[in-house]
């Protein structure tokens, strides 16, 4: 089975991983500071920022990108002109808010090597 | 001599804020975790300004009686024009349907935390209502409502109300305390502090720092009177009891003998020695890191309450157990069970111990310490029967992986899933 290296930057620990597996199953087992909640895409609590690597990671799924959206929404008034995930990351690499790119741990994929920390 | 409790009689306050509560001196246990000797009052309040009245809080529905009889000998209820909701548990929106059924032109007033509770709670989606949040005001002509947005004490709902003109400050269930006395006012009632302390150690520690957040904004109040929703009304000396939440809130230990050293506790229970052997070895590991304090305790020695007191004031908590009978031992558990008494999120916590067969505590406290949100690095550390030197060395090593990771300088690892615990 192909492998991919997913490095937690906060807790210096790189794990080497079947292709396919989703950061969540991960990142608890390491210490990693990423909070959970409902852990099925809908509550936007296990936010992380993609450190390196965003293209080895899957693409967010309608769900994620919803949530994703609804959240930063929600809290940045004011930013509502970003009508899709891709213009609203890059009003927040913009505005230096949330790093290179805001994903959802229990959605996210590892296709390959990456670097993630928790936002 | 009949007392008020079967006279039913409301009680003045000031001249313008009645206690038109209920005694409950039958109630024993209380949301399931707390105990009172003496049973517990539900405090609801009725406001009067020149232009209209308002009612601030309910009670528990089985006490509703107790309740509209009081409210009926001070005011009608087409004088009712605001009702405010300082906190939704039952035991205090237990009245509310009814109350709204008599006096249907009353506005609701409520924190915007507790708009979806409120449905939920009254499986009613059609009550009308207002969100409100810091520094909104009901006016009641000569008399005026700001209210405090205090969320999580102890729900996110949570709010209090303050009466500017009289400085009566309707707290909600901050400074309550389950306690039973038809004397109401704090200086007529028994010696209550030992319910007061109980009260805040078990609904309030969890969520100090919003203790601190919401005293930010109570202590700026000129307060001449604190009416809570449980207990007695606190008239004598009322800024004792906010001095007090500051106390109780406030992290000691970095006050008193800390200047931003870090705090590692290592736990253990042995029943031949391995365990404890493991333990002592993992702080010699963690003591060649240095930079942060670490203190050992063997279980056996002492009593729960103080090791939950030394846990909560700590950056990192290590428990080591033996496998007996495929479990932890009971005490490590009396620990880990207790934690829920204050916060724990985020610190760094691990497992490790000894067995004999098959070792399966390790992996049990750590899922119960990543339950409670806790930061566990990777690999608690088992040991079959008695450490070798090379696996004393493992426990020293891990000791230096833990310390390095809470002076947040993490050794770089590389691991394979597969050296993961599962599920």
């Amino acid at each position: 089975m192909a492998k991919a290296k997913i490095k937690f930057a906060d807790v210096n620990v790189t794990v080497t991983v079947p292709v396919g597996t989703r950061i969540i199953e991960i990142s608890e087992k390491v210490g990693s500071y990423i909070a959970y909640n409902c852990r099925e895409g809908d509550c936007g609590s296990c936010f992380f920022t993609v450190l390196d690597g965003a293209d080895h990671l899957s693409r967010p799924s309608a769900l994620e990108k919803n949530t994703l959206f609804a959240h930063f929404q929600s809290i940045l008034d004011g930013w509502r002109g970003a009508g899709d995930i891709e213009s609203l990351q890059a009003m927040m690499r913009r505005e230096n808010f949330a790093g290179k790119e805001c994903r959802l741990a229990c959605q996210t994929q590892v296709f390959g090597d990456a670097t993630v920390s928790p936002l | 001599m009949s007392t008020r409790n079967e006279v039913l009689e409301p009680i003045t306050v000031t001249d313008r804020v009645h206690w038109i509560g209920a005694f409950d001196p039958k109630m024993r246990t209380f949301d399931v975790i707390l105990k009172t000797p003496n049973g517990t009052t539900y405090n609801a309040y009725l406001v009067r300004g020149s232009e209209g009245v308002a009612v601030i809080d309910t009670v528990k529905a089985e006490t509703a009686d107790q309740f509209f009889t009081r409210l009926e000998a001070v005011a009608r209820y087409d004088e009712i024009r605001v009702i405010v909701l300082n906190h939704l548990e039952p035991d205090h929106s237990g009245a509310l349907p009814e109350l709204m059924r008599r006096a249907p032109q009353a506005a609701l007033y409520i924190s915007e935390a507790a708009q979806l509770m409120l449905k939920a709670l009254l499986n009613n989606s059609d009550i009308a209502y207002t969100p409100v949040t810091t520094n909104d005001r009901v006016n009641l002509g000569d008399r005026t409502l700001r209210f405090l947005n205090t969320p999580y004490l102890h729900w996110p709902d949570t709010q209090c109300t303050y009466l500017e003109e009289e400085g009566v400050l309707f707290s909600g269930d901050v400074f309550g305390c389950h306690y039973c006395d038809e004397q109401v006012f704090n200086d007529c009632v028994g010696d209550f502090r030992f319910s007061f302390e109980y009260y805040y150690a078990h609904i309030m520690r969890p969520f100090k720092q919003y203790v601190l957040n919401a005293l930010a904004l109570i202590e700026p109040l000129e307060i001449r009177l604190i009416a809570p929703t449980h207990g007695p009304i606190l008239r004598d000396h009322p800024r004792y009891y906010v001095e007090r939440y500051r106390e109780m809130s406030t992290p000691h230990l970095h006050l008193e003998i800390d200047h931003g050293i870090k705090t590692m506790i290592i736990f253990y229970i042995s029943s031949y020695g391995n365990t404890m052997h493991m333990a002592e070895a993992i702080r010699d590991g963690a003591a060649e890191i240095g930079g942060f304090r670490i203190s050992l305790y063997d279980l056996e020695g002492g009593e729960v309450e103080p090791f939950v007191d030394l846990v909560e004031e700590a950056d990192a908590i290590l428990v080591g157990s033996p496998t007996i009978n495929g479990d932890a031992v009971k005490p490590v558990w009396d620990l880990l069970s207790s934690f829920a008494k204050i916060n724990v999120k985020g610190k760094v916590a691990g497992a490790f111990g000894s067995y004999g067969w098959s070792g399966e505590a390790v992996r049990m406290i750590e899922d119960r310490l990543r339950g409670l949100k806790m930061r566990v690095p990777a690999g608690g550390l088992r040991v079959k029967l008695i450490p070798s030197p090379g696996e004393l060395e493992n426990c020293r090593d891990y000791g230096r992986d833990v310390g390095s990771f809470l002076i947040g300088k993490p050794r770089a690892r590389e691991i394979d899933m597969s050296q993961l615990p599962a599920g």
